[in-house]
């Protein structure tokens, strides 16, 4: 057992070096189950998607079956990707570079010019590589390796500690979805999320409304759950202050902020559901995709619930510091909070004099999560 | 036991419909483990009706976990046996009873995560019930979805049991109705009217998309329902390796478009070679029980597989094929029961 106090557990070149980037690319991110979108990505046949797994790019098809079949996108060939980001295909996938054309289940159909270009070469048998892919909670997720088992057996034992949201009956708000560029290694970044004892200080003006006192969190298998509930005076007459109508039944109002192996962090509260998507571009540098759900209900409702609730939270919100509304911490907006504190050490790192200092108990998490990491990293 | 049957108590019937009932049987402790069985395979019984002996597959429509051993039985017009078993047969009586057989079974595995989907028809439901209760009893992530096609609301077997399945499912049972003549005051209103074809097929699919992806597709009906629904299911690209298929009741008229011819036939059974002649217009069973053998055997129309063999050597026509997939006929496998030669030498190897 480390010492629980003992920090750093991960040293500085693991949020420096392009050495351990790549390791963890390999090691971590290219074994495990990857988020790959919201499950409505990808809905009527024919329909793709293409995801970064790691060092391997997969793609997503519906077949007319409604079932997901996921693929490396690779041609068999020469190698070429073969489908680009998103779209819409018809039964066949073909190739752009000659014109190599697969079925829906990988099967190599059709090549031009067989005969010729390939006397006496058997092309019966050559077909894409499979890989896994499921839907859990809403989400798309692909394994790299076709026989990863069942998402059960990587998610299963955390679900009971996720909230009671019925996740497929929310709808996507098109406005809540945004993307993030963050100069920070993607751990400081997670490090940020499970981290229990800054919130009620960086985000002190922000996210008041949560009883921070209160939190349960801890680690189950590789993934970390996190639950806080209301703040008193919000929980009191939360369905008439709540910014949006509820997602779950009033009395169980709270929090669920897990964050899933690997930097796919979920934030399930009483009044939205958000995706919190990390990931890693560069050894400094990780895109946040943000994508949230909301109560299928009408336009009009969600009106109706700003009007009661706007004088509630023109007392609650503010910035931690008096400013101009573009300094991060004069916004009153806690995301911009999180990336400038984010942003802030990961330039820390490269001074000479930088030191870690003790950690608290509130970030014990913080400590397993970099204790995680060696070992995928390790083993 | 006898010829492979064992004398089982009946410790109950019920009602299921006006037309069919459920037979309990007791298993004693020495049986169990013959009585062993995986949801979805059938049963023979033996009966000796009017001087004559009979046999008849049925599937068994209880789970095998914690489940007692029941058949459920519908009538047929001219059924000899099933109209004996509606009329006739009581509780306390002992009946015939060949253990549990068959390739069409699920077996559930608690780590998985699927998507059934099933496909029935009439008493087509009696296996896919007892596969239904293996999902939500044995498999908690998985969920299974089915399309049931019946007459009207009377003819519907196993109604109360699954609209309580359903209700008691956490959303992991889904049943829709497809009744042909529904009466007007039908209760529940079905999904449709029509039948288990192409169309409901598709929309049924498309109403219920898979959540979990790792989908399954059992069929179990009339034979003409088993084929339409297989094309429908392969129309919209399900691979053929997702799909299973059990049809029962009056099967398809035999194909006699070849005679056979006679022939001598090398069998190998249980570890002996024997050589069998076998008579023109003879099935390779009968001539092989004829030489006062006992190869496996049980409902001889083509319908159960237990009489199932590989062809090495020469060539047979088969009247029936209901238990073979084309993969199995391609690797060499025949239906003895309904195997007759028409080359004059072969060779047949029992499993």
């Amino acid at each position: 057992m480390a010492d629980r106090r003992g920090m750093p557990i991960l040293p500085v070149e693991a949020y420096t070096s392009r050495a351990w980037f790549d390791r963890e690319q390999e090691r971590i991110f290219s074994r495990t189950w990857a988020c790959a979108g919201l499950a409505e990505d990808v809905a009527e046949p024919g329909q793709y998607v293409s995801v970064q797994a790691g060092l391997n790019n997969i793609f997503i098809v519906m077949g007319r079956d409604r079932r997901l079949r996921a693929f490396h996108n690779i041609c068999r060939h020469r190698g070429t990707q073969l489908l680009r980001a998103v779209g819409k295909t018809q039964r066949a996938i073909v190739c752009p570079y000659h014109d190599w054309t697969y079925d829906l289940e990988g099967r190599l159909v059709s090549v031009p010019d067989r005969e010729r270009q390939f006397p006496g070469v058997d092309l019966d048998c050559v077909s894409l590589k499979k890989a896994s892919v499921d839907l859990w909670r809403g989400m798309l997720w692909v394994h790299p390796d076709e026989n990863a088992g069942s998402i059960m057996d990587w998610f299963g034992e955390v679900e009971p500690h996720l909230g009671p949201h019925e996740v497929d009956e929310l709808a996507e708000y098109p406005k809540g979805r945004t993307e993030h560029t963050i100069e920070a290694n993607w751990k400081i970044v997670v490090e940020n999320y499970i981290d229990g004892y800054h919130l009620a200080h960086l985000h002190s003006g922000t996210l008041g409304m949560y009883d921070h006192s209160r939190i349960e969190s801890g680690f189950v298998g590789p993934h970390f759950a996190f639950w806080e509930p209301l703040a008193p005076d919000y929980a009191k007459d939360v369905e008439k202050n709540s910014p949006y109508p509820l997602v779950i039944p009033a009395e169980q109002a709270g929090a669920w902020v897990p964050m899933l192996f690997p930097g796919i962090g979920l934030a399930e509260t009483e009044s939205t559901w958000s995706l919190f998507h990390v990931n890693p571009i560069s050894p400094d540098r990780t895109r946040v995709v943000i994508r949230t759900r909301v109560a299928a209900v009408p336009y009009r409702a969600f009106a109706r619930q700003a009007a009661r609730s706007r004088r509630f939270w023109a007392r609650r919100v503010s910035g931690k510091f008096e400013g101009h509304g573009d300094d991060p911490m004069a916004s009153g907006d806690f995301m911009a909070e999180d990336i400038y504190a984010c942003e802030q050490q990961q330039r820390s790192l490269r001074s000479p004099y930088f030191e870690h200092g003790p950690s608290s108990e509130g970030e014990a998490g913080v400590r397993e999560h970099q204790e995680l990491v060696r070992r995928w990293v390790e083993g | 036991m006898d010829g492979g049957f064992h004398r089982l108590r009946v410790a109950a019937t019920r009602a299921e419909t006006e037309r069919a009932t459920s037979l309990v049987f007791e298993v004693p402790e020495g049986l169990r483990e013959a009585f062993r069985w995986k949801a979805g395979q059938h049963v023979t019984l033996r009966f000796h009706l009017g001087g004559e002996e009979v046999r008849r597959p049925y599937s068994i429509s209880a789970k095998p976990e914690g489940g007692r051993l029941r058949v459920t039985v519908k009538r047929h017009e001219s059924g000899l046996v099933s109209n004996h078993v509606n009329d006739r047969v009581a509780a306390g009586d002992v009946v015939e009873v060949m253990p549990p057989f068959g390739g069409f079974y699920l077996d559930p595995d608690p780590r998985a995560r699927r998507t059934y989907y099933f496909f029935g028809a009439g008493s087509g439901i009696t296996p896919v019930f007892a596969m239904i209760g293996s999902v939500l009893g044995s498999e908690p992530h998985s969920v299974a979805r089915l399309a049931y096609g019946n007459v009207d609301a009377g003819s519907v077997i196993f109604r109360e049991d699954l609209t309580r399945m359903e209700e008691g499912s956490d959303g992991r049972l889904l049943v829709r109705h497809v009744l042909s003549s529904p009466s007007r005051a039908s209760s529940p209103a079905p999904w449709r009217r029509g039948r288990v074809d192409a169309r409901c097929v598709a929309d049924f699919i498309n109403e219920h998309p898979p959540y979990a992806q790792d989908t399954r597709y059992y069929v179990c009906g009339p034979g003409g329902m088993n084929a339409a629904v297989r094309r429908a299911l392969l129309d919209i690209d399900v691979p053929d390796t997702r799909i299973r298929m059990e049809s029962y009741g009056p099967v398809e008229p035999p194909d006699d478009s070849l005679a056979g011819v006679a022939a001598e036939a090398t069998v190998r059974l249980g570890g002996a070679t024997l050589t069998v002649p076998v008579a023109a217009g003879q099935t390779v069973l009968a001539a092989t029980r004829a030489a006062d053998e006992t190869p496996p055997f049980s409902c001889e129309s083509g319908v159960c597989g237990a009489c199932r063999a590989m062809l090495r050597r020469g060539r047979v026509h088969l009247r029936a094929r209901m238990a073979l997939t084309d993969a199995d006929i391609s690797r060499g496998a025949i239906l003895t029961c309904q195997a007759l030669p028409i080359t004059p030498r072969l060779t047949v190897e029992y499993d």
